[in-house]
C-alpha cells in the first residue's frame, strides 16, 4: 500500500463511525420524517399519500397557533430578558463592579446543571397552593386564607413557565458574554479610560459594537432553544390547562404518541425545522447589516 | 461623579444578590422540605423540619426504583459520552488535518446537524427502533445519545485540532508512524484540555436528557433518572415528602459535579459562541 492509499484509508476509518451513526440516526430520519409528513400514517399498514393535507390542517388549527404564540413568547423572554440581563451581569463581573464576582458567577450559572425535569417539579411546588410563594404572600399580607391557582388559569399559566426559563438560562448567557468580554483586547478600553471615557460611554461605543456577533449568536441559541422547549413544560403543565401552555414540540408529541397520528406529527416536526432554519437565516441577515454599520 | 459610581455599585450588588438568592432560596427550601413529612410540608411550607425525617429518602429510593434509574443514567451517560468524544475526536482529526475535498462537505453536514433537534426525528426514530427491536433496550438509548452529541462535539474537536501545528504530524510520519498511531499517540494527548471539556459538557447533557428515554423506552428496567423523577409528579404518589426527596436525589450529585467542573462546563457553553 502506498503512502497516499494509506492516508486515504485512515481518513475513511477515522470518519466512518461518527458519520455512520450521524447519517442513520439524524440525516435519514429527517428525510423519513419529511416523507411521512405527506401521509396519513397511523402506525400500521402502508402510509397513504395525502399531499399537503397535514400541513394545511396544522396551520388552521387553533391549538397549533396558540403553541406558536407560546414559542414566540419564549423567544421574546430570551431576547428581551435573558440576553440583556445575562449581558449586564457579565459586564458588571468583567468590569469588577462587585467583590467576590466568582461566587456570584458560580451561583447564577448553577441552575444549568439541574435537569429540566427537576427544575419543573421544584418550581411547581414553589408555585403550588401549599408552596413557598403562597406561604410568603399569606405571611406578608396577613391573609391566612389566600389561595393561588396559577396553573389552573388558562391565561396566566404560561407566566410561571416563562419566569422559570428566565431563571434557568440567564446564567448561560452571562457565561457566554463573560467569555467573549474577556477575549476583547483590553488596550482599547484602557486607552478610552485614559481619554476620560465613562463606563457607559465605553459600553455604548466600544463594548456593545464589539459584541454584535456574539449577541446574534446568542439570539440563534434563543430561537433554537425555544423550539426545543419541551422537557420543562412537559413536566410543569403537560401543555395544560386545555392546551394553553403547549409549545410546538409538545403539540407534535401529543398528536404523535397520544393520538397515534404519525404523519401529522411528522408534519409538525418539519414545521419546527423550517421555523428554526427560517428564523436563523433572517437573524443572520439582520446581524450582518448591523456589523457593517459598525465597521 | 462619585455619586453615580456608588449608585452604580449599589445597583450592581442588588442585581447580583437578587439572582444569587433566586438560586439559593429555592434549592434550600427543596432540601429542607425533603426532610419533612407530607403533612408538615402542606401545613407549614416555610417552617424548618422538626426532626430529620429520613423515611422520605428510603421510601422514594425503593418505591420510585431510583436505584435502577441511577445505574441506567450512569451507564447511558458514561458509555454514550465516551463514544461521542472518541468519534468526534477522530472525525475532527480527519476533517482538519487531511485536507481532502470531501472534508468541507462533511463539516457542512455536521453544522446543519446542529439545527436538527431531537423532536424533528423522534417519530421516525421510534418507528425504526420498534422495527429493529431496539426500542426498550439500553443500546437503543445509547446510539441516539452518541449521534446527537456529535455535531457540536465535532465542531469543538475540529476547531481545536486545527490549532495543533502540522509539524508534529509531519515529523511523526518521517519516523514511520501511521495516521492511526498519530491520532492515538499525538493528537489525543495534545488535545486533553478540550477532551475534558467535551466529556464534561456531553456528560451533563446526557445525564439530564429526557425526551429520548421517555419515548424510546417503557420498561422501568431501562429508564433513566429524569424520567423516573418525573413519575413522582403524576399519579404515582401525592406524597410531597417523597417528591422532594426524589428531587434532592436528582439534584445533589449534579451540584457537586458542577462545583468540581464549573470552569469546564462554562467553557463548553461559551465555546459555541466564541468569536475567533
Amino acid at each position: 500500500m502506498t503512502f497516499l492509499q494509506q492516508k486515504r484509508m485512515s481518513y475513511y476509518l477515522l470518519l466512518a463511525p461518527g458519520l455512520l451513526l450521524f447519517a442513520s440516526i439524524i440525516i435519514f430520519p429527517v428525510a423519513y420524517s419529511l416523507s411521512l409528513s405527506f401521509t396519513s400514517f397511523g402506525g400500521y399498514g402502508k402510509p397513504a399519500f395525502i399531499g399537503l393535507e397535514n400541513y394545511v390542517k396544522i396551520l388552521g388549527d387553533e391549538v397549533f397557533l396558540h403553541s406558536l404564540r407560546n414559542n414566540l413568547l419564549i423567544v421574546a423572554v430570551s431576547v428581551f430578558g435573558q440576553i440583556p440581563l445575562g449581558f449586564l451581569l457579565a459586564f458588571l463581573l468583567h468590569r469588577k463592579m462587585v467583590r467576590n464576582g466568582n461566587f456570584y458567577q458560580t451561583m447564577i450559572f448553577l441552575p444549568i446543571t439541574i435537569s429540566p425535569v427537576v427544575v419543573a417539579l421544584l418550581w411547581n411546588q414553589i408555585f403550588s397552593s401549599s408552596g413557598m410563594v403562597v406561604a410568603i404572600i399569606r405571611n406578608l399580607t396577613d391573609q391566612p386564607q389566600y389561595v393561588m391557582k396559577i396553573f389552573e388559569n388558562r391565561q396566566m399559566a404560561i407566566y410561571p413557565i416563562l419566569f422559570v426559563l428566565l431563571w434557568m438560562h440567564t446564567g448561560t448567557y452571562m457565561i457566554i458574554f463573560f467569555a467573549n468580554l474577556q477575549k476583547m483586547t483590553p488596550s482599547l478600553l484602557e486607552a478610552a479610560q485614559i481619554d476620560g471615557a465613562s463606563e457607559s460611554q465605553m459600553l455604548g461605543r466600544i463594548i456593545l459594537p464589539g459584541m454584535v456577533g456574539t449577541i446574534a449568536t446568542t439570539a440563534i441559541f434563543a430561537i433554537s432553544g425555544s423550539l426545543k422547549a419541551f422537557d420543562l413544560i412537559y413536566s410543569m403543565t403537560g401543555g395544560g390547562p386545555a392546551h394553553f401552555t403547549e409549545v410546538i414540540a409538545i403539540y407534535m408529541y401529543i398528536n404523535t404518541f397520544k393520538y397515534y397520528k404519525y404523519g401529522f406529527g411528522s408534519a409538525a416536526s418539519m414545521i419546527i425545522v423550517l421555523l428554526a432554519v427560517g428564523l436563523i437565516l433572517i437573524l443572520q441577515y439582520i446581524s450582518r447589516k448591523f456589523e457593517r454599520r459598525f465597521e | 461623579m462619585k455619586k453615580t459610581i456608588t449608585l452604580g455599585k449599589g445597583l450592581s450588588y442588588l442585581l447580583m444578590i437578587t439572582f444569587t438568592l433566586l438560586t439559593i432560596i429555592p434549592l434550600t427550601w427543596m432540601i429542607l422540605s425533603a426532610f419533612k413529612p407530607h403533612a408538615l410540608i402542606v401545613r407549614h411550607p416555610l417552617s424548618p423540619p422538626m426532626s430529620w425525617y429520613i423515611e422520605n429518602f428510603t421510601l422514594a429510593w425503593t418505591q420510585g426504583h431510583l436505584g435502577i434509574y441511577f445505574i441506567n443514567s450512569t451507564i447511558y451517560s458514561l458509555v454514550a459520552t465516551f463514544f461521542t468524544v472518541l468519534f468526534a475526536m477522530s472525525s475532527g482529526y480527519a476533517l482538519s488535518k487531511f485536507h481532502y475535498k470531501s472534508s468541507r462537505f462533511v463539516s457542512l453536514l455536521y453544522t446543519l446537524g446542529l439545527l436538527i433537534t431531537v423532536h424533528s426525528v423522534i417519530v421516525p426514530l421510534f418507528i425504526m427502533e420498534t422495527k429493529l427491536g431496539l426500542s426498550n433496550t439500553r443500546l437503543g438509548v445509547i446510539l441516539p445519545y452518541i449521534a446527537f452529541g456529535l455535531p457540536f462535539q465535532v465542531f469543538l474537536a475540529t476547531t481545536y485540532i486545527k490549532g495543533i501545528p502540522d509539524a508534529m504530524q509531519e515529523s511523526a510520519i518521517i519516523d514511520g508512524a501511521d495516521f492511526i498511531q498519530i491520532f492515538l499517540r499525538i493528537i489525543i494527548p495534545v488535545a486533553t484540555p478540550i477532551i475534558s471539556t467535551m466529556f464534561i459538557y456531553t456528560f451533563l447533557g446526557n445525564w439530564n436528557e429526557f425526551i429520548l428515554v421517555l419515548t424510546l423506552t417503557s420498561d422501568l428496567t431501562v429508564r433513566s433518572l429524569p424520567v423516573g423523577i418525573n413519575s413522582f409528579a403524576g399519579g404515582m404518589s401525592r406524597d410531597y415528602g417523597l417528591q422532594f426527596a426524589a428531587l434532592v436525589i436528582g439534584t445533589v450529585p449534579m451540584i457537586i459535579f458542577y462545583l468540581i467542573f464549573k470552569d469546564k462546563i462554562a467553557q463548553g457553553f461559551a465555546a459555541g459562541a466564541l468569536k475567533e
